[in-house]
């Protein structure tokens, strides 16, 4: 057969005609290596959700299986499960009312005959715990008619101290700074929330850090605090978080207070405003924040006013400085630098602050009007094991008993235990200088007594929670079964309806 | 033979006895009665005696009626003084002869010239005329006196034994011994004093109702605990359990049921108290809505090879059973976020008869009722 194709001009060839892509004859000629034309090959077949067997799917024959059909397809609206599971319900329209119950007040904090007793929260301050988020949603206030603690050794100790410092005594002015920590549900928060009703009562500045976690947990904006100062950093939406919660809490006192330093970086701070409309300027503005943070601190901790301003000035009230949640702030953040390399949680000046009052002060004691840090360990916010820490409160507690640092007594990290100097260095606080400043300690809050238990479960019998007689025998088991009088072991028994078989 | 006692010894042993010596004598001889009766301390069994046998010999009526009776004279007075003067014994009640063996009537007239006057006119006449007869000692006898005198003739023996045989060292033993007994006596004195109180056949007192152990296989009510075993998924009892103090929660704190006058609950506690006590209000809740029946599908019982539906009977358990797994189904349409929350609110349904758990009821019951007269027959056999 002759090829029509002239073999010698090759003219056919340019006019046969061209496509724009490559004909599938085309594509076989380029893959010379294959042995069977690209065309002859079998096209996959679409993957469909039912054809394909996947890991650990079985490839038996699925007749019977009945596939489940959700009803409920939506899921619940953005931010809904969240603001559930925070939710705090302090009233229980159904509990009985307890008659004769004791209120919280100047008497009844320090009155000694009431120890055991469950006296309630008044209820106008209800809206000033809330305000510095004092109530955590698993306490188990949403049982009861009121919300009430119980006064147990500690509370009295402490409600004590704070009568003191308050007022007309040699004792007046004096600061007193405590490490609380203690086993799972023993109370340390509810410890805190006392001693801030206690703050509201004696009309002290409250500042609170309910969760000490989520200033590092690299939730919060953050920034390097100035080109002088760019490993430190600043975090603006926490900060204003904080002067709202001091803003709302305290209106009654800051009020009352009027600006009387100088804030040469603060040109919003008018000399005479009052100190409420201060921190109100950090809320709005929170990139001054921490600028208006700092002039509200110096206000509250001036003992006289500058040249000039003597009119505005009225004594400052002591203050109370809560945190909870302490061993988050003992280790790295979840904040990376620049250098993408973990920032301490040391460097963030928020933090840097409170630690830093720990320490006694320089020439003046560091509240120079008086006042309480507590600052407490949380086992509720997973908290991070830090074993510098844990030394380190030992050495609190052992420095505070008078063992010298240099003597062997002195509890010492273990030998090639990775610990971090940093920690050992905030918490090495010595004894201060100043006679007003108290020294460091460090408070074990363990069960309450065995009359103690039993007030508090009378107060669940009087709530008609408990349905059973309040005898001897009862609290005895009772309190044994909650590890040795641990409260919030004793609630959970104590709500527990158990009825007559 | 009772043991060995150096009364005199014991004295000077036991220091705050020295005070007190009626109430010594008292239990020393408290003591030998029990001895008479073949039961010494140490033999004693601390479990509850079967038998109703009393150590003072009364019987259990007798008990009870002298501790009906108004108190003696002697016992009023010694309680008073034990209220005025706040004084403590070892067992809390102070304690004289006159408590055990009761005041001669002459005796208080003797002490009381003012009774004396007002005292009937035999009392006065015995009194002006003395002691009847020519006896130079007494002839009346108290009760328990024959022991104290044998007890002291044996005591004198024994010393006298001892003094003989040993030297003072064994004086010093015997007096320990003496004392130990003594201690010993009293002990069992309290303890007889404390469950003569006791009805009979009891060692300890009665409680008022039992409530459940808190051995942790069986904490749990019954209904709570088939409830938790029937939401579990995967296996997962502590999420289970989780949910459900959190479904108790709610139903403590939700507002008291409108019930519905079609669909009432069971009788029980009017709804205002329901709330207080949500293990009732729950059980309340299912037994209400639990069926007292279930169908089966029996064929060939019409002949033919249709099936008719036949009403069996169920048990409690298995009643809670089906009207727990019609809570769980029914609560799966709700919208609510939380699964707990979702049965909780179908539960506060159910108690207002808004649910449609109770159409499921009504539905069974209607077949039943109509495949009622099937009951009992048996399906042809070809």
């Amino acid at each position: 057969m002759v090829s029509p194709l002239c073999w010698g001009c090759l003219t056919l060839l340019r006019q046969a005609p061209r496509t724009i892509l490559p004909s599938p004859t085309a594509v076989s000629q380029a893959a010379a290596f294959h042995t069977s034309a690209a065309i002859y090959a079998r096209v996959p077949a679409p993957r469909g959700r039912d054809s394909a067997v996947g890991y650990r799917r079985s490839t038996s024959a699925n007749i019977k299986k009945k596939r489940k059909v959700s009803e409920r397809a939506r899921p619940p609206p953005v931010g809904e499960r969240k603001a559930l599971r925070k939710r705090i319900v302090l009233s229980n329209p159904n509990a009985l009312e307890v008659e004769g119950m004791p209120e919280l007040s100047e008497e009844t904090m320090v009155d000694s005959r009431l120890r055991g007793t469950v006296v309630g929260l008044p209820v106008p301050m209800l809206d000033q715990l809330r305000a510095v988020q004092a109530f955590k949603p698993k306490q188990g206030w949403s049982i009861f008619r009121r919300p009430g603690t119980v006064l147990r050794r500690e509370t009295l100790e402490m409600g004590r101290l704070f009568e003191n410092i308050s007022g007309e005594g040699e004792d007046r002015g004096v600061v007193i700074k405590r490490i609380i920590s203690g086993q799972r549900k023993s109370g340390k928060s509810v410890h805190l929330l006392q001693a801030m009703a206690m703050g509201f009562i004696k009309k002290w500045v409250v500042f609170t850090v309910p969760e000490a976690g989520e200033l590092v947990s690299a939730t919060n904006s953050y920034a390097p605090l100035s080109d002088e100062n760019p490993h430190l950093y600043v975090q603006n939406e926490a900060t204003a978080a904080l002067l709202s919660r001091t803003a709302a809490a305290n209106k009654a006192v800051l009020s009352k207070l009027r600006v009387s330093q100088h804030h040469p970086t603060l040109s919003a701070a008018k000399p005479g405003m009052t100190l409420e409309d201060l921190a109100k300027i950090g809320v709005q503005d929170p990139a001054s924040a921490w600028t208006v943070f700092q002039a509200l601190w110096l206000e509250l901790t001036s003992t006289s006013a500058v040249p000039g301003l003597e009119k505005n000035f009225t004594p400052r009230p002591p203050i109370l400085v809560t945190v909870d949640g302490l061993a988050h702030w003992m280790t790295h953040s979840k904040y990376r630098s620049a250098q993408f390399e973990p920032i301490h949680a040391h460097d963030l000046v928020f933090v840097r602050h409170f630690l830093s009052l720990l320490k006694p002060g320089q020439d003046k004691p560091t509240l120079p009007n008086g006042g309480a840090l507590l600052y407490a360990t949380s086992t509720t916010t997973n908290p991070p094991s830090v074993y510098s820490f844990d030394v380190a409160l030992k050495q609190v507690a052992a420095r505070h008993a008078g063992v010298d640092p240099s003597s062997p007594e002195f509890p010492q990290p273990e030998a090639y235990s990775k610990t971090d100097p940093r920690v050992f260095e905030a918490l090495s606080s010595p004894k201060p200088t100043a006679a007003k400043e108290g020294m460091l300690e460090h408070q074990v809050l363990g069960g309450v007594t065995r009359d103690e238990a039993r007030g508090f479960l009378e107060y669940f019998a009087r709530s008609g929670l408990l349905r059973e007689t309040i005898n001897d025998e009862l609290v005895g088991e009772k309190w044994t079964l909650a590890g040795g009088g641990v409260i919030g072991e004793l609630e959970r028994l104590g709500r527990r309806v158990r009825v007559a078989a | 033979m009772p043991p060995l006692l150096n009364l005199f010894a014991a004295r000077t042993a036991v220091p705050a006895l020295r005070q007190s010596a009626p109430r010594h004598c008292l239990a020393s001889t408290k003591a030998h009665r029990v001895h008479a009766h073949g039961i010494t301390g140490q033999q004693r069994r601390w479990n509850s005696n079967s038998d109703y046998s009393r150590p003072d010999g009364k019987t259990p009526e007798e008990a009870q009626r002298a501790a009906e009776s108004m108190p003696h004279v002697s016992e009023e007075a010694a309680e008073i003084n034990k209220i005025i003067d706040k004084e403590k014994w070892c067992d809390g009640v102070p304690s004289s002869p006159e408590l055990e063996q009761g005041t001669m009537v002459s005796e208080i007239l003797s002490r009381d010239k003012e009774a004396q006057k007002h005292a009937p006119k035999v009392f006065q006449d015995q009194l002006k005329k003395g002691p009847s007869g020519s006896r130079s000692f007494s002839t009346s006898a108290r009760p328990g006196q024959g022991e104290v005198e044998a007890q002291k003739d044996a005591q004198k023996e024994s010393s006298s034994a001892s003094a003989s045989g040993s030297g003072s060292g064994s004086d010093a033993t015997s007096e320990d011994r003496a004392s130990a007994a003594l201690v010993q006596s009293m002990i069992t004195q309290v303890t007889q004093e404390a469950t003569a109180m006791l009805p009979p056949g009891l060692k300890f007192p009665a409680p008022e109702s039992l409530p459940r152990t808190e051995h942790y296989r069986k904490r749990y009510e019954s209904v709570v605990d088939q409830f938790t075993k029937l939401m579990m998924r995967d296996g997962k009892l502590s999420v289970a359990q989780k949910n459900m103090s959190q479904i108790l929660d709610h139903l403590r704190s939700a507002p008291p049921p409108n019930q519905n006058p079609r669909r009432r609950l069971l009788p029980g506690p009017p709804a205002p108290q329901l709330p207080l006590n949500p293990i009732a209000y729950l059980t309340l809740i299912i037994d209400s809505v639990a069926p007292l029946i279930k169908l089966r599908n029996i064929k060939g019982l019409a002949g033919g090879g249709a099936s008719v539906a036949v009403p069996v009977p169920l048990a409690e358990r298995q009643r809670r059973r089906a009207a727990i797994r019609w809570i769980i189904d029914a609560s799966d349409r709700r919208r609510d976020t939380y699964f707990a929350t979702r049965v909780a609110n179908e539960l506060l349904a159910v108690a207002e008869g808004r649910s449609g758990v109770w159409e499921k009821k009504e539905a069974v019951y209607k077949l039943g009722i109509a495949g009622r007269a099937m009951v009992g027959r048996k399906p042809r056999k070809k």
